[in-house]
């Protein structure tokens, strides 16, 4: 049977591709990612499955699901040249998504789909540090972040343990990760940008927040305070944090091994492992 | 549908580099066929993101306008006009 054996909670700025190969392996970025990567290795993944906010490129205005799964054996990306990324061709696992699919829908969520598609930033700059060789089948689960209305925390915290249920009756021993991609509190392109920039993080105190009731695994807390209101408040883009809220849902709301908050931009690096 | 179509040609300034080309050369000509208002066409032409903001366009599109400077733009301009947009605690525009 399929097991989920470690969470992760990983940011995705776009240019940070970019800053890692100007700034060398010693800079930030490349620490905690680098980090990252050798906690991930360690678990030798079979499969990732990672919660993810399409920025309009997988998805559009004009078909926008609120929760859809990538079901195909590979994908393309980036969609959306962030500098300095390559074009990836990233293998999937079409069986096991269809099955996930299945599974949740007869679970009462409601799942849209998507075949023969690419990705962006969202999903590939995580895994152009984490899995570069790009060996490890990954499986996007999309969930709409952006674009009011989102949907509620607490549906996406059930969605993820669902997820598990699905994936934990896989009949192949495949060892799972399970990752979460996006911010806490983070503008892109909006009025609350900060000066001479085209991001900025309106709501400081929130992604603190955040970070502390991650490692001190206050989840039900977490959740009851991730309202709409709550996630818009934090940005355009705040709704990313129901992609680790899944996460969460999906490994069991275990206490972290660690958080690492990079404040100026609104978001962290988080390890959950327990083997 | 109007503002879709906004927000659809911002979109196709990232993906379609020959639309891309022509923003940058002669946006009039190549908003020409677009099925856009008289003030959208205008705010657009202008480069003026806060109206379209407030017209309901969405930001992060917008946004390639500023990244592949277009209609005038440019990260500085850009950020400039959409700072001066008044919003609430949400972000939506007031005022």
């Amino acid at each position: 049977m399929a097991q989920i054996v470690a969470g992760f909670g990983v940011p995705h700025t776009p240019i940070f591709p970019h800053f890692v190969k100007r700034d060398g392996p010693d800079c930030e970025i490349a620490k905690l990612f680098g980090a990252q990567k050798a906690q991930l290795a360690a678990e030798r993944p079979d499969l990732i499955v990672m919660f993810d906010t399409d920025h309009l490129n997988t998805f559009f205005l004009d078909s926008l699901p609120i929760f859809a799964v990538g079901i195909d054996r590979s994908f393309k990306a980036p969609n959306d040249e962030p500098q300095d990324v390559p074009n990836y061709i990233v293998p999937s696992m079409l069986d096991v998504a269809a099955h996930i699919r299945s599974a949740v829908v007869a679970a009462g969520f409601d799942v849209g789909m998507t075949q023969n598609y690419s990705v962006d930033h969202s999903v590939i700059v995580p895994l152009h540090f984490l899995t570069p060789d790009m060996t490890v089948p990954v499986i996007p689960f999309f969930i709409s972040g952006h674009v009011p209305p989102l949907p509620s925390a607490q549906r996406c915290h059930a969605l993820g343990r669902a997820v598990a249920h699905a994936i934990e009756s896989w009949p192949v021993a495949l060892r799972v990760v399970i990752m979460g991609s996006g911010s806490f509190s983070l503008e892109v392109g909006g009025p609350r940008m900060a000066p001479g920039r085209s991001d900025g993080v309106p709501d400081p105190d929130w992604a603190m927040r955040v970070v502390n009731y991650l490692e001190e695994q206050k989840i039900d807390r977490l959740i009851a305070e991730a309202t709409q209101h709550q996630l818009l408040k934090a940005g355009n883009v705040g709704g990313e944090l129901l992609n680790w809220i899944a996460m969460l849902g999906a490994i069991g709301d275990r206490k972290p091994d660690y958080v690492a908050p990079q404040m100026q931009n609104g978001h962290a690096y988080g390890v959950w492992r327990w083997n | 549908m109007s503002i879709f179509a906004v927000n659809h040609l911002c979109r196709e300034v990232l993906r379609d580099h020959a639309f891309r080309a022509a923003m940058k050369s002669d946006p009039a000509k190549a908003l020409a066929p677009l099925d856009l208002s008289d003030d959208e066409r205008r705010a657009l032409l202008a480069g003026d993101v806060g109206t379209l903001y407030r017209m309901g366009v969405n930001a992060f599109l917008m946004n390639y306008l500023a990244r592949f400077e277009v209609c005038g733009l440019n990260l500085k301009i850009y950020n400039q006009r959409m700072r001066a947009v008044k919003v609430d605690e949400i972000g939506q525009p007031v005022g």
